[in-house]
């Protein structure tokens, strides 16, 4: 059966799947980026993993969700340059500063709430709108998802979350990117998914274990 | 090819900003870790705290400005680079008043967004943020440049009026609507007879044939939308001024204060001609000059150019202008 909720246990076991996932992708992604942008995204992806990784080392006796998602949020956010990473780091932020709000157990709702949070804080930043090739396609449908199964269990509902992330993220590759890097490429990065769009579904997919590689959700080319 | 003097390439910025901190110890105190300085001796009357920041390269701005009667703190990033979000956010927390602190930005892609990150982790630390943007430069006035206008020279006016509306204890709405406006009110135009020197070489960021200027530069070693034939300075500046005037239009009685600029590598004695030829162009338009600053404030590496930047201010303004500041690069 299903927990209604992820424990700090299962919270980390989620963001060390995320871990093995952006390492076993991290040339796949930089491959990606090498075509539609300048090519750091799968390194800084990397360096906020194993940033994050030292960072949950170092907490001492059980950790709850909150503390495990604040530890990823301020490695992303104080350790990566680039603006890709720290803007991921927004997002744990937003999801960290949920689940502290609901208790000592990550809900789906609370998870709904953080990544709208999260999504609304990186638009602000970015001044980035869906359909302009960038993470905010993966991470509009993930948070809609999150939220219309708000009341299934966290495994059930960000399997879904993820299902609509790699949707988005297969769209991305049909935009012509406004914002980034890519937007320098015009047309040349068209066909070509967003790379910051994959973190995004990485995240989501690790819920349901390792992602070991790209081939099964994007087509490369 | 021109070397720069330093320790070791790519640590320019950072050996500078200690230097710096270490010449002015009497007015300024230097975080290392989160590279940012701050003022040591700010007006207890201030509520919000001042900050700014941006690429190296624009020197004395920002960290010149840091000290009592304008900024509160600094944070540069590399040269020619947006400070990293932890820098402006650490920085901030450091600053911060009970009405919360305030983001001086110039408007650059990379700039925005590294505020924007700082600014959402200060609102998630409970602590309130405003940002004003600055946006004066005249030749990226353009709808087709979706990123908008630069941020050049009027940055260093706006500084300074908040800063003396903040020592006057003006709240964060007040002083975002103020520097919004003043903001608005600003236009700066730039040239160049040669380009920077890039630090990693040596050599220059672009070739302008002899007889020719960039009518139009930033700072950023960014070339001009277009290149003209060198022409008498007298008519240089009344080009510049004119279509200064055109885009901000003060009225008669509007006062107005000018900010001449050398880009890094323009002598004293060149900025002061130009400083006579543009007050010759206003008295003729009868333009109320009220204030001016002829010198090298805010630079681009060593680009061989001068900008002109004019503030149409009123009473208000000029009294905020006005107030007394101290400051290593500007005081009064």
């Amino acid at each position: 059966m299903a927990h209604a909720a992820f424990d700090g246990i299962q919270t980390l076991a989620w963001m060390r799947d995320f871990t093995q996932s952006v390492y076993a992708t991290e040339a796949e992604l930089t491959a990606l980026d090498q075509r539609a942008g300048d090519g750091d995204f799968g390194a800084n992806l990397a360096a906020g993993v194993r940033a994050s990784g030292l960072r949950c080392d170092r907490m001492e006796g059980p950790t709850g969700p909150a503390e495990t998602l604040g530890a990823m949020a301020d490695a992303f956010l104080d350790e990566i340059g680039g603006t890709s990473g720290p803007l991921f780091g927004l997002l744990f932020q937003a999801l960290s500063r949920a689940a502290a709000g609901s208790g000592p157990d990550l809900t789906t709702a609370s998870l709904a709430e953080g990544a709208a949070r999260g999504l609304a804080a990186i638009r602000r930043v970015g001044d980035a709108s869906p359909g302009d090739k960038t993470l905010v396609d993966a991470l509009a449908p993930a948070a809609a998802a999150l939220l219309a199964t708000k009341d299934s269990p966290p495994a059930e509902a960000l399997a879904g979350a993820a299902e609509a992330a790699w949707e988005g993220v297969r769209d991305t590759a049909s935009l012509t990117a406004r914002m980034g890097r890519a937007s320098y490429l015009g047309q040349r990065a068209t066909g070509i998914p967003d790379p910051g769009a994959v973190g995004v579904a990485l995240l989501f997919a690790s819920a349901g274990g390792t992602v070991d590689t790209l081939a099964h959700h994007v087509i490369i080319g | 090819m021109a070397r720069y003097f330093e320790n070791c390439a790519g640590e320019l910025a950072s050996d500078a900003l200690s230097g710096f901190a270490r010449a002015h110890a009497d007015l300024v105190g230097y975080d290392a870790a989160d590279g940012f300085v701050t003022a040591l001796h700010t007006a207890p009357a201030r509520t919000v705290g001042l900050l700014s920041g941006g690429g190296a390269g624009h020197e004395p701005l920002h960290a010149g400005y840091v000290g009592a009667g304008m900024l509160d703190a600094a944070c540069p990033g590399r040269i020619f680079a947006s400070p990293h979000n932890r820098q402006i956010f650490r920085a901030s927390l450091a600053v911060a008043r009970p009405e919360g602190v305030l983001h001086v930005v110039k408007n650059y892609t990379g700039d925005r967004i590294n505020f924007g990150i700082a600014a959402e982790r200060l609102a998630d630390a409970g602590v309130a943020c405003g940002r004003v943007l600055v946006d004066d430069d005249l030749a990226s006035d353009s709808e087709e440049i979706a990123a908008g206008r630069r941020g050049t020279g009027a940055t260093l006016l706006v500084e300074k009026v908040l800063g003396g509306a903040a020592d006057r204890g003006m709240g964060l709405g007040g002083l975002v609507d103020l520097g919004t406006s003043v903001a608005a009110r600003c236009r700066t135009l730039a040239v160049a007879s040669a380009a920077h020197h890039a630090p990693a070489d040596g050599e220059p960021a672009f070739a302008l044939p002899p007889g020719e200027l960039e009518y139009g530069v930033g700072i950023h070693g960014e070339r001009a939308d277009r290149t003209r034939s060198w022409q008498p300075l007298g008519a240089l500046v009344e080009d510049m001024v004119g279509a200064l005037l055109d885009a901000l239009r003060p009225g008669p009685e509007e006062p107005v204060v000018a900010l001449v600029n050398g880009l890094g590598a323009v002598t004293s004695l060149e900025l002061y001609g130009i400083f006579g030829e543009l007050d010759r162009v206003l008295e003729a338009r009868r333009v109320r000059l009220v204030r001016h600053l002829v010198g090298n404030y805010v630079t681009a590496l060593d680009m061989r150019g001068f900008s002109l930047t004019l503030m149409v201010a009123d009473r208000v303004v000029l009294d905020f202008y006005d107030a007394p500041v101290r400051t290593p690069a500007l005081s009064w």
